[in-house]
């Protein structure tokens, strides 16, 4: 459902993103774990087309990124780390809007609406503008925005920044639900537990480059340990190139 | 002090480090420095060109060049307050600094006259950027030397320092005293005040007396009036006044007319860091709370609803949005206010023309000053569309992923830009050519023409405005009213009025052939239509490229952000 094949971004002649190449099936939830600039981000932003990579290819269920963006969007959710959204716009209106980018039909769309703010506890505050949302609740809105769609994929970045545990364990059950219907779902995080709970395969990224990935089990082989948890392997597997970057 | 200092820093070191680390951006530098000279030329030669032709009036050049001093200080004057008091409103209310500034140990004195100073800086940029040629023009053609330049330089951080202590003042009083707690109300004041500061000021002018030299009775008496100010209690007349010794070579009370501006300049804003030392935190509270709620209004829902329905879906709903956001951005709207002040002085203007006392053919002259119209519609039109169009774009902010990861190409987006901001500026251009035209009873082809040419012109502009705004984004900002004072901003301005100067040359030979045939032959001044298809064609033509050639780059600059 979703192929990196060689993807490659340099900012001014540095690689944030070295060659990668992975797959991601469908129905799958994938975690993409690395330290702070290791390139998951960067990643992230070149596979929903905000970036354009310096060479290799992005295909979400079936489209080049590249060459056919509208289809390969159509079919996408994407959840950012920061939630930027118009703040005069109400939470309804904002879905709306959302929804209508996404040529979702009026009938249907209405009904997505009320379903998704109804589950993720925003419809007593739908006619309020986002400006006066806090920063949870922006969360929460923003995760409506990306299923109003209902896509096969969602990619979401950090999904737990400035949740409470009741909010984060929601996500967690959403990301399972999304699972069980088909959908597959791209986690980047560094939160190590999330993607130990949640994720069916992990890809370790670091300086751009994919060091490690597969179950826990493999990541356990690579790491040539049988005890602990993804913590130590992860540690284990980035300890020589322990600095952060960009 | 220091932590003055320190408090104006981000301000610029942001400037220095946009400058220094601009990359690749050194070309466009370059093409802006090289356009902003040639606009200074410009301006610098039209008022020159004014001024030589005031001389060679005998008795009364340095009249009528003091007289044109003033009406260009007082439109300073009020420019600089509207100006003022909505970057006032920004940097003391609604700034997304403030909370992290107010949670600071900074003393209140500091943190207003940092304030104070990034407010002057910010909102009089552009009187300095258009004042510095017509002084150089001023200096040139009386031959006054370097003490006139000198005194320019002591008169005019004091002449900007007045309205900006006055906008900050009332600013806060508005703030404060308003039992509303909702900005909106706030600015409505700010803008009905302004509205009203700007009309006063242009009626204190009596610009229509320059005309009308029978209404003094005698000719020393016209004499006397042409030299002395009409509004003698306005800090631009006391500017003037200093600077009319120098320039004019005439005994005038310099040195009481600068202390008293000097006086104003250290008194004002003495007494609004005390107001605000009282006030300020009361009225910012008051201002945060103003931020919750709102209210629903059915009415405009349905309007939008029906005003959108013939474009597709997703241009629809790009446009609603865009709609919805600029009603409820109390900073944008606000200044609207600015746009209905400068409509009623602009159509005042025609009103006030006293074409029958012209030596010309009233005819011919209707045809010429009718013509003339258009380029100040123009003029007006990009004034506008630099506030409106120009950050259309930018305007998405850091909510421009929502749009690049939506299913929609980029070409559909400025598309919904340009038509969004088309719709209104037609209609005020129209608006503007057709009253103006009435006022000035223009003949029916003359009237056609004017329509014709702005409605071609309104599309040039918009697509330069709306092209110019991708090209140069600025996804950062504090506050709205930032984005058209950015680099991109005055490429702009200086595009489109370039463009609108090209088109009003094209149509320039038809309407000199008319005018030349109407005073030598005093015959008619209809025109064939083999006078006016290829200019009509030309400026077609030059609005084609107009629209393309700015979308185009536009788009690929917004293609490029994804690098």
């Amino acid at each position: 459902m979703i192929k990196l094949v060689n993807l490659t971004k340099h900012y001014d002649g540095l690689a944030a993103v070295d060659s990668l190449n992975l797959e991601v099936q469908p129905g799958e939830i994938f975690g993409f774990l690395g330290p702070n600039g290791a390139g998951k981000t960067t990643t992230i932003r070149v596979m929903m087309g905000i970036l354009k990579p310096t060479s290799g290819q992005v295909f979400l269920g079936g489209y080049d990124v590249e060459r056919q963006p509208e289809e390969a969007k159509a079919i996408s959710g994407f959840i950012p780390d920061r939630p930027f959204i118009y703040e005069k716009l109400s939470g309804l209106e904002f879905l709306q809007f959302v929804g209508k980018l996404h040529r979702v039909e009026s009938v249907r769309l209405a009904r997505r609406i009320l379903e998704l703010l109804e589950r993720f506890e925003l419809a007593r505050w739908k006619d309020e503008l986002v400006e006066s949302y806090s920063h949870g609740m922006k969360q929460r809105l923003v995760v409506c925005a990306s299923l109003i769609h209902q896509p096969r994929i969602l990619v979401v970045d950090e999904p737990m920044v400035g949740m409470d545990p009741k909010g984060a364990r929601k996500m967690k059950d959403l990301f399972r639900s999304l699972s069980d219907a088909g959908t597959t779902v791209f986690l980047s995080t560094h939160s190590i537990g999330v993607a130990e709970e949640v994720c069916h395969r992990i890809g370790i990224i670091q300086r751009g480059r994919l060091i490690a990935c597969g179950t826990m089990a493999d990541l356990y082989a690579q790491a040539q340990t049988k005890q602990g948890n993804l913590e130590s392997v992860f540690l284990e597997l980035t300890q020589d190139n322990s600095d952060d970057g960009g | 002090m220091s932590s003055i200092v320190i408090l104006l820093s981000p301000f610029w070191l942001a400037w220095k480090n946009d400058f220094l680390r601009s990359g690749q951006r050194w070309r466009p530098r370059w093409l802006l420095l090289a356009l902003a000279i040639a606009f200074w030329s410009g301006i610098y030669y039209v008022v020159r060109r004014v001024l030589l032709y005031f001389q060679s009036v005998y008795d009364l050049g340095p009249s009528l060049a003091y007289q044109l001093l003033l009406i260009i200080l007082l439109t300073f004057l009020s420019m600089l307050l509207f100006s003022n008091l909505i970057t006032a409103l920004s940097n003391f209310f609604l700034a997304r600094d403030l909370d992290l500034l107010l949670s600071t140990p900074v003393s209140a004195g500091s943190f207003y006259y940092s304030r104070v100073i990034t407010t002057i800086l910010n909102s009089s940029w552009m009187v300095l950027f258009f004042s510095l040629p017509i002084f150089a023009a001023y200096g040139t053609v009386f031959g006054s030397g370097i003490s006139f330049y000198l005194w320019v330089a002591v008169v005019l951080p004091l002449f900007l320092i007045i309205p900006a202590s006055v906008g900050v003042l009332v600013t806060h009083l508005l703030v404060y005293c308003l039992p509303v707690k909702r900005i909106r109300d706030i600015l409505f004041f700010i803008g009905l005040f302004s509205f009203m500061v700007i009309y006063f000021l242009f009626r204190f002018a009596q610009p229509e007396r320059l005309v009308q030299p029978e209404s003094f009775g005698h000719f020393l008496q016209f004499l006397a009036a042409m030299e002395t100010p009409a509004s003698p209690l306005l800090p631009s007349s006391w500017s003037a006044e200093v600077l009319a010794a120098p320039l004019f070579k005439r005994p005038t009370d310099q040195g009481f007319f600068y202390a008293l501006l000097a006086s104003y300049a250290l008194f004002l804003p003495l007494v609004t860091s005390w107001v605000s030392g009282a006030i300020y935190l009361t009225g910012w509270s008051k201002a945060q709370e103003s931020k919750q709620g709102r209210r629903k209004y059915e009415i405009v829902e349905s309007a939008l609803d029906w005003l959108t329905c013939p474009f597709p879906p997703v241009l629809r709903a790009l446009i609603v949005k865009d709609i919805k956001t600029f009603l409820r951005d109390s900073t944008q709207w606000s200044q609207l206010f600015l746009l209905i002040a400068l409509i009623i002085v602009y159509l005042y203007n025609f009103k006030v023309l006293p074409l029958d006392r012209s030596p010309m053919p009233t005819a011919t002259l209707k045809a010429v000053v009718s013509f003339a119209n258009l380029a100040l519609a123009g003029f007006v039109l990009s004034a506008v569309a630099v506030r409106f169009a120009f950050p259309a774009v930018s305007l998405e902010g850091k909510a421009f992923w929502i749009l690049q990861t939506a299913p929609i190409s980029l070409r559909t987006l400025l598309w919904s830009k340009l038509w969004l901001n088309l719709i209104p500026l037609l209609i005020l251009g129209e608006l503007l050519v057709f009253l103006s035209n009435l006022l000035l009873q223009v003949p029916s082809w003359m009237m056609m023409l004017s329509l014709a040419t702005v409605l071609l012109m309104t599309f040039g502009i918009t697509a330069i405005c709306v092209g110019v705004g991708a090209l140069y984004p600025k996804f950062t900002f504090d506050h709205a009213a930032e984005i058209p004072t950015s680099f991109g901003g005055a490429v702009c301005m200086i595009v489109s009025i370039a463009f609108i100067g090209a088109a009003v040359l094209i149509e320039a030979w038809p309407i000199y052939f008319l005018a030349m045939r109407g005073l030598n032959r005093g015959g008619s001044t209809v025109p064939e239509l083999w006078v006016l298809a290829p200019s009509l064609l030309g400026v077609l033509a030059l609005t084609l490229a107009a629209v393309i050639t700015p979308i185009r780059l536009g788009l690929k600059s917004l293609e490029r952000l994804k690098d």
